[in-house]
């Protein structure tokens, strides 16, 4: 008895918010009604056919394909000691530091580089271990790697080419701007056809490069000059006065350059450049159609096996949530980044 | 970069020895007939005259675009000239600004700006050791004592570290002081650097300023004060329209300046 007054005008405020929320007005009333017919229809469906009708054995039983394309078995461990690295990896970033070791919080940049020259030596040769060529190389793992190699790539290069685009050599200046005009006005994947049949070209007598280098060297000369744009934009906010100081100090333009600009450019330009590195992740999907077997490219694959006839729904929407938790894991990483910062004082 | 200008060779004039500051200049800036006209024409400074002695506290004096900014920021270098003779610790500036010779100059010059301009990104701490760590390339240990002690000394060392946005502006640019003192300037130049300040944050820079006059640094300062000019100046300089209107001893121009234009700006500021 003593119970029901007290409680009630708790859920009664909850009755009152959802009646403000969602039937304020006929309108409001009706709109809300048809979404919750639209939804719970389509719901309704969707569960319907994944657990009734759904066959997710083209799913189950291809999980290593996913993961590690064609790797040889036998050397199934190297991928998957790869994957686990970098899963290792990605915990240890996003646990709060206190938690972690001094040492270990500051050690976490160098290991992202790292995580790709690593993995190429586990999975390439390296190490005394049997070499396993490229072409056997598959799944996610493979779009990891190229996802890794086309940002270690293209950010260096993107920074260069936002300080060459203010540099005050005049053949520079309109070099890059060039450049970064011409990457954006293609489609990747004209970019991507081009870098496989261009980048021979450029190698020297007798030189070759396997499809997984000429894929990152391409996916990273595009994404560059997006990159050079976030970057230059973020070296435009930088107030005059900064620079005025700087040079003041006696600081040299180079000394300039990377101790007071860079470092604020990349932090504004930070969210922008997320953005590519998850689109990079993306795009990476692309390169099935130049008959690599990443992620989408193995999953192709897979359905053309005459066991899997038509089952292209549960492979896509399994394809989907996969891309989905990796990009859900990127945009984690670069806020987790972006907090650090802000811990560090900026404005 | 607008600093990149290439190098040009100096003229062998003599009066450019190896190291001028060993000697000791008694004068630590001369100019004559300087002048200084902006890329787009419009002529800030005509033929300025001015000598500091050191150990010598100069303030500048003048309504806003008289052209008080433009001129001290020629002695370090950040605006060229492009008429006149310009001598600075010993060294000759030009309209190539010879970036070796800048860059020499800059070493011994403080600069302290109206809006503190302190780098954002690094804590307090960091912005007071960058130069000595990167351009004097001295030990990070003993830098950072350093540095420590001129913090305490503008009475900031409890905010060490810091970030400059955590600071108030009385405290960011007393900061920026030590930030300056730290390279063991010896010159000081500071660009009116109490007019961004809330009322009551002006009395502690000035002490901080004040302090340093009394320990006989060599400095310039634009500032509108005419208190801490009455007190802490050797000389008012007064400009008006890119020149030097008035030259003279602080009792001087504040009681009975005799130029017209002078007395006009007093009339408005007192
Ligand atoms: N980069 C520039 N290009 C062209 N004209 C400039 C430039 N910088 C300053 N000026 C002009 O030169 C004149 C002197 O400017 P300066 O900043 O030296 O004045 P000031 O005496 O310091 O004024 P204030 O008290 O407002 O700071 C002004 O008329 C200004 O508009
Ligand atoms: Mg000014």
């Amino acid at each position: 008895m003593a119970e029901s007054p007290r409680s009630s005008p708790r859920s009664r405020q909850l009755l009152l918010r959802i009646r403000r929320g969602l039937f304020a007005s006929p309108l409001d009333t009706l709109i809300t009604v048809v979404l919750a017919v639209v939804c719970g229809g389509g719901l309704w469906n969707l569960f319907h056919w994944a657990f009734l009708q759904a066959d997710w054995a083209v799913v189950l039983s291809n999980v290593r394909l996913y993961f590690n394309g064609n790797f040889p078995v036998s050397q199934i461990w190297r991928s998957w000691s790869w994957l686990g690295l970098l899963g290792a990896l990605c915990i240890l970033t996003l646990m709060p530091s206190r938690l972690l070791p001094p040492v270990v919080v500051r050690l976490l940049p160098l290991l992202w580089v790292l995580i790709l020259p690593i993995g190429l030596l586990l999975l390439a040769s390296g190490l005394g271990l049997e070499p396993v060529k490229s072409r056997f190389w598959g799944g996610l793992q493979l779009s990891l790697l190229l996802t890794l190699g086309t940002i270690l790539m293209s950010l260096p290069l993107g920074i260069l080419m936002a300080l060459a685009r203010r540099s005050s050599l005049p053949l520079l200046r309109w070099l890059t701007t060039g450049y970064i005009e011409l990457m954006r006005g293609m489609p990747l994947i004209a970019v991507l056809f081009f870098g496989q049949l261009m980048i021979p070209l450029f190698l020297p007598e007798g030189w070759t490069l396997n499809r997984v280098l000429r894929a990152v060297l391409s996916l990273g000369f595009f994404m560059a000059a997006y990159m050079a744009e976030d970057v230059r934009g973020g070296l435009q906010s930088i107030p005059k006065t900064q620079l005025e100081a700087a040079r003041s100090l006696g600081l040299s333009p180079l000394l300039t350059v990377a101790l007071v600009e860079l470092p604020q450019a990349l932090r504004t330009a930070l969210p922008a450049l997320a953005n590519q590195c998850v689109a990079s992740m993306q795009n990476t999907s692309l390169l099935a159609y130049l008959g690599l077997i990443e992620l989408l490219g193995i999953s192709r694959s897979i359905l053309a096996n005459p066991d899997y006839l038509g089952r292209h729904l549960e492979v896509y929407i399994w394809l989907a949530l996969l891309y989905w938790a990796v990009c859900i894991l990127m945009t984690s990483l670069a806020r987790r980044l972006e907090r650090t910062l802000k811990v560090n004082g900026h404005h | 970069m607008a600093s990149s200008t290439a190098p040009s060779p100096q003229p062998a004039s003599g009066d450019q020895p190896g190291d001028p500051l060993s000697a000791g200049p008694e004068l630590v800036v001369r100019s004559q007939g300087l002048d200084k006209i902006f890329p787009n024409g419009f002529q800030a400074l005509t033929k300025v005259d001015l000598a500091v002695d050191k150990g010598e506290v100069v303030v500048i004096m003048g309504p806003s675009g008289s052209g008080k900014s433009t001129l001290i920021r020629t002695f370090n270098g950040l605006e060229t000239i492009q008429g006149g003779h310009l001598e600075v610790l010993g060294y000759h500036l030009d309209a190539d600004n010879n970036q070796k010779v800048v860059s020499k100059i800059r070493r011994h010059v403080g600069m302290v700006f109206q809006s503190f301009n302190l780098f954002p990104h690094l804590s307090i701490l960091e912005n007071v050791t960058l130069a000595p760590v990167w351009v004097q390339k001295r030990d990070r240990q003993t830098v950072k004592k350093d540095a420590l002690a001129l913090l305490d000394h503008v009475g900031i060392r409890e905010q060490a570290h810091k970030y400059p946005s955590q600071l108030s502006g009385g405290q960011q640019q007393r900061v920026a002081i030590a930030r300056a003192l730290a390279l063991s300037p010896q010159l000081m130049l500071f660009d009116e650097p109490t007019s961004a300040l809330d009322p009551e944050k002006v009395k502690e820079v000035l002490e901080t300023i004040r302090a340093l006059a009394a320990e006989g640094m060599t400095m310039v300062v634009v500032t509108h004060e005419v208190g801490f000019a009455r007190e802490v100046a050797d000389r008012v300089v007064f400009m008006d329209e890119g020149t030097i209107v008035e030259e003279a001893s602080p009792q001087t121009f504040f009681t009975e300046p005799k130029e017209e234009r002078s007395q006009l700006f007093l009339s408005r500021i007192l």
